[in-house]
Parts: C-alpha cells; structure tokens; sequence
C-alpha cells in the first residue's frame, strides 16, 4: 500500500476541503475526458460524413477552416485544460488541485464555447471568439505559476500557450474580416505552435511515464529525456512553420522539413538506455510512436514540397494532426487514466488496439494521394476509424472517472 | 572478438542515434537552398540540383573510375602515414630525447603549406601518382606523428610499476595497461590524418593530375560547372563522413569507454 501511494500524489496534502465532490469533478482531467472521448467520436464521425460529401454543413461558407480550427483549437484547450490542471499541482507541490465547482464551471465554459462553434452561423463569430479565446485566456492564467517560476523549469509551456493565444486572436480577427491573412494560413501556423507544445509537454511526460513503468517492472535504469533534443526538435518545428507562413512554396521549406522530422525522430534516441532495452515495454512504443508519426509528417511534407507534389502536402500533414498530435492526446488520456486514478499503469488488448487503430485511421487519411481513386471512401473510414479508439476509452475508463481512486486518496 | 561483437551489437544504438546530426546536416542543406535563392544557379546551385547531379555521375563509369584514382591514392598515402608515423611516434614517446628532437622537425612538417609541398613535389615527381601520394604523405604523417609520440609519453609511470609489481604477463601489461591509453591517443591522431589525407588528395590533384577528383573539379571549374563541382565536393565529404562517423567513431567509443 505505502509503494501506491508513491504515484501522483503530491498533490495529496493540499487538496481542497470542498464537500461532497462528486467523483467527476475530483481532478481536472476527469471532467475532461469524460466529455472528450464522445465528443471526439460525435464530431469526426460528423466531419467524416461531410468530406465523403454526405451530408453538408455551412460554417460561414468555409467548412475546411472550420474543421481545422475545430480539431486544433476546440481540442487543444480540453487536452490544456486536463493536462494543466492535473499534472502543475504535481510539478508544483503547494498549490492546490482545482477541482470541485470551480472545475464545473470552467469545463462548462469549455463546452459553451463548443455549443457556440457548432451554431457559428447563428451566433456570429464575435460570441465564439470571446467564448474560445476566454477558455485559452484562462488557462494561461492557470499556468501562470509554471511561468512566474523562479527556476522556470516548466515556463516553456506557459510560453508555448501564449503564443497560441496569439495565433487564436489572430486568427479570429482574420475571419471577422479586421486581419487580410488567410486563415487557413493561421491554422497552419497553428498547428506548429501546437507541435511545439506537445513536444515540450512530451518531454515531461516521457520522465515521469518511462521511469514510472521502469519502476514498476523493476527495470534498474533511469530515462533522461535530454532538452537538447527537445530543443533542437521545437528550434526545426519552429522553423519550419514560420517559413511556410512567410514562404509556401519555398524549396528550402523542403529541406527544413526533411530536418524538421529527423530532429523529432531524434528525440526516440533517448529510450535506447544505457544497460537495460525497454523497447519492448508498450508504453514506451506508445510514446514513441507519436514521435514518430510527427516525424513522417513533417518529412513526407518535405519531400513533396522538393519533389512539386503540392497537392499532397495537405494530406501528409494529417500524420501530424490525426496521427501525432491524436496519439498524444491518446496517450496521454489513457496514461492519466490508469495513474492518476490511483492505478499501476496497464497494457493490454485495449490499449494496444487504441493505439494501432489510431495509427491505421492516420495512415488511411494521410496516404491518400497514394490512392487517389479510393479518396471519398478513405476520407470516410479513416474518421471511423479514427473514433474507434475513443469508443474503447470509453468502455475501460469510464468507470475509473467517475469512481474515487483505486488506491482511495483524494484526487 | 568480444570487443567485435560489442561494436557491432551497440551499432544499431549507434546509429539511430545519428538522427539528430542528419537534422542540423539538412538545416544546413536549407540554408544552402536560401543561398541559391538569393545568388542564383550559376553562383550557388540548389542543392536539390546537385544531387541530381550526383545521381547522374554516380551512373556513369568514368566518374566512378576518377573516384578510383582518387581513393588509391589517398588510401596508399594515409597507409603509409599510418603505418610510418605511428611506428616512429610511439618509438619516439619512449626516449625523451627523441621526443625533445623531433618536435622542432615536426613543427617545421606542419607549418610547411601543403601547396609548397606540391609545388616542390611536382618538380621531383613530375604530374602523376607519386606526387599526389607524397604530398598526403607529408600532410598526414606529422599529426600522426604526434599523437602516437603523446601516446606513449603520457603513459603512466604509476601504472607502469604497478603492473610491474603485480608481476602482470607481458600480454595483460599490454592489452590491459598500455594499450587502451595508447590507443586514446592514437585513434583520434589517425582520425585527423584521414581528414587531412582526403582533404590534401583533392588539392594535389587539381594542380598535379590529370585524371582523380581533384582534376575533374579543374574541368569543372574551367568550364564554370558549378552543379558538377559541387557534387564532387559532396561525394568527397560523403565518403569521408562514411568513413568517420559509420566505421571510426563506433571503435572510438567503445576505445574509450574506459575514460568515463
């Protein structure tokens, strides 16, 4: 019992004197999760229909920018708002856990700003603007802390959401007609700050999960997950998303590509250990594979890019955004889910399934161009697909959110 | 054998690690496309044109056979370096007065440029093999020279008497004491010398020679093919990465293992 209460409980001493919190609202990722999981099946299975050109949705008469905006920024600030508020009172003892009705009301404005982009062409778009960029607002002052930091261990995160925040705004000024850049343009700028903070978080998430499992296994060597790779990654990501905002078409945007995913991939060199293999521990080839699918994104973008396949890069990007960034915020759900529900973190026929399904949907989705004569049934199926994933995270987590811990401390 | 098996069981490791030194490499690839861009083909050609180049000499057999030349005259020069100045540098480390005397000859080998070498060696030699050769031989063989004469110069007295009173047999005094700090101090030297042997070869010969890479960089300047020099200048550097980081750095590390 004592080895249990090892895991994810600094935030123990400080948890808030709140009665009667029910058990959803106990951490912030429980909420999250609860309502992430079938919103992202509701919403792709949506999408899906309307590319396979099913079904039709207005959306201010630009449905593509929409979609995009919907899948980077609707989701980023649920994943922010779990992984913020579960994983700073971690990294941060003393600070207490923001949970109970205040953790209501916040999910409530997340899910106010979802109701507000679905019904954009009623509402208008300054009321999901103020919606959306409030959520983000909030989350920044959150993660103030990490950023105020005197050692500023975590501030990298705090900057990464701050420079969204900014993208976000400008984006939505775009679309209310105050800016001339193109928003899909924005978006893709988007996308690359969103990599930057997955990278960045990634790297916390690698320490505490790999040694985790180690631990528990008994595997007698310690993961390091050294800034410098992580650091050369984000300088390439960072790179490479300001020359396609200023270049597009730049052939040397190629070359950064290419660099851009070696330096990512560079960054699984870190799980070759010194003595022990931990190779064949499935969670570190979770955790891996979102490396590696953010790698072929961006590489595969290169290449089209020096091989004139312009039409392609578009699809090579959803390994970034189905594949990468849809991994991680797998992963990290279903990480959270076993650990901070007071539980050893488990491999088994789901999670393996979860995360191949995720990886088929993405390769069906971004190899298109390789099957062009099966595209409207591949836009389709790859979403299907794609949703699986969450379908079985609802069957083997649902019942630990909304039960108290396993190992029955608060939290 | 062990130590064979070693290298080869943690190359794989190796070179995966490599990922993120193929990511600064492409960077710069990057920045050597923005300089196309602003200077134009004939003053930089891109790069995605020089390996297309590339692809296209690598298919034709002459290309090949100047490549040939090239390598034969560099590996003959370095062999001879290498053997030489590594006999006569660790000869040299033990007696101090040898060590005292060579310094000044060496500092005079390698403050010597090597194109006065080549001047004086084409005059001696003529235009051919034994030019090229001579002069990589006396670009190389100073550093070789040096790090051999360091190796054994800083062996370890202390360790000396203690194999010494431990009554160690002369193959464990060997294998076990003086090798492993010699070597630290060797490989690298030999490292060097490659670089400086593959740089030297391509200079001699585009003075000296008539056929090798050196010679077709010439033609290629002569007929202003920057596409074709440049892709020479690849294949040089490629090899010569090859070389370094795929067969020489992997025993170096397992070499020096011991520092840590």
């Amino acid at each position: 019992m004592e080895q249990e209460k090892l895991r994810a409980t600094n935030h123990y001493l400080y948890y808030p004197d709140e009665k009667d919190i029910p058990a959803y609202l106990a951490y912030g990722f429980r909420p999250v999760f609860l309502l992430l999981a079938p919103y992202m099946i509701i919403t792709m299975i949506l999408w899906g229909l309307v590319w396979a050109g099913i079904i039709n949705l207005p959306f201010m008469n630009d449905t593509l920018t929409w979609h995009v905006y919907e899948m980077i920024f609707g989701i980023l600030t649920a994943g922010s708002l779990a992984f913020l508020t579960t994983g700073i009172p971690e990294l941060f003892p003393g600070m207490v856990p923001f949970v109970g009705k205040r953790l209501k009301y916040i999910i409530m404005l997340w899910v106010a700003g979802r109701v507000s982009f679905w019904l954009i062409d009623y509402l208008g778009v300054y009321i999901v603007a103020a919606l959306n960029l409030a959520m983000l607002l909030w989350l920044i002052w959150y993660a103030k802390d990490a950023v105020l930091d005197k050692l500023q261990r975590h501030a990298s995160l705090g900057y990464a959401l701050v420079g969204i925040f900014v993208i976000q705004t400008w984006f939505f000024a775009s679309q209310a007609g105050l800016a001339s850049t193109d928003g899909m343009t924005i978006l893709k700028a988007a996308l690359g700050a969103i990599v930057v903070l997955i990278l960045l978080a990634l790297r916390r998430v690698n320490m505490e999960a790999v040694n985790e499992l180690m631990e528990d296994k008994g595997i007698d060597d310690i993961y390091l997950s050294r800034p410098p790779k992580t650091n050369l990654a984000v300088f390439a990501v960072i790179l490479f998303t300001l020359v396609e905002l200023l270049y597009p078409q730049n052939s040397a945007l190629g070359w950064l590509g290419l660099a851009t995913g070696a330096a990512i991939l560079a960054i699984t060199g870190d799980y070759i250990l010194k003595d022990e293999f931990i190779l064949n521990q499935p969670f570190v080839l979770y955790l891996a594979s979102i490396l590696v699918m953010l790698s072929a994104g961006y590489a595969l973008m290169g290449w089209a890019l020096l091989d004139d396949k312009m039409d392609s890069i578009n699809h090579f990007r959803h390994f970034i955004t189905s594949g990468g960034v849809g991994l991680a915020y797998l992963v990290v759900m279903i990480i959270i889910g076993w650990i901070h529900t007071g539980r050893h973190l488990t491999s088994n026929i789901y999670t393996h399934l979860m995360i191949i399904l995720m990886i088929v949907a993405t390769l069906m989705r971004s190899l298109i161009p390789f099957f062009e004569e099966y595209m409207s049934e591949l836009y389709l199926w790859s979403s299907i697909v794609w949703t699986i994933p969450f379908m079985i995270y609802i069957k083997v987590f649902y019942s630990f959110l909304l039960s108290p811990r396993a190992d029955g401390i608060k939290g | 054998m062990k130590f064979t098996l070693k290298i080869l069981k943690d190359f794989p490791a190796y070179l995966w690690s490599g990922w993120g030194a193929i990511a600064s490499i492409l960077l710069f690839i990057a920045l050597w496309d923005m300089g196309n861009q602003i200077y134009g083909n004939l003053v930089l050609p891109s790069p995605l044109e020089t390996f297309q180049t590339l692809i296209a000499m690598l298919g034709d057999e002459s290309v090949i056979a100047e490549i040939k030349t090239t390598l034969y005259r560099a590996s003959i020069g370095f062999g001879i370096s290498l053997v030489v100045g590594t006999t006569f540098g660790l000869l040299a480390g033990f007696f101090a007065t040898a060590s005292m005397m060579s310094r000044p000859i060496v500092t005079i080998l390698v403050g010597m440029p090597p194109i006065a070498w080549i001047v004086l060696a084409m005059i001696w030699f003529g235009m051919g093999d034994e030019t090229v050769i001579f002069t990589v031989i006396v670009a190389s063989f100073p550093i070789i020279f040096v790090g051999s004469l360091q190796g054994t110069r800083t062996l370890d007295g202390d360790l000396k008497e203690m194999a010494r009173s431990f009554k160690l047999p002369w193959h464990m005094k060997f294998f076990d004491v003086y090798f492993p700090h010699i070597f630290s101090y060797v490989f690298p030297a030999w490292v060097s010398g490659l670089g400086m042997a593959w740089k030297i070869v391509v200079m001699a010969e585009l003075l000296a020679t008539s056929d090798g890479i050196g010679a077709s960089l010439a033609v290629a300047r002569s007929q202003l093919d920057t596409p074709t020099a440049l892709a020479l200048v690849v294949i040089m550097i490629s090899s010569l990465m090859f070389v370094e980081y795929i067969i020489l750095e992997p025993i170096k590390r397992e070499v020096e293992l011991w520092r840590s």
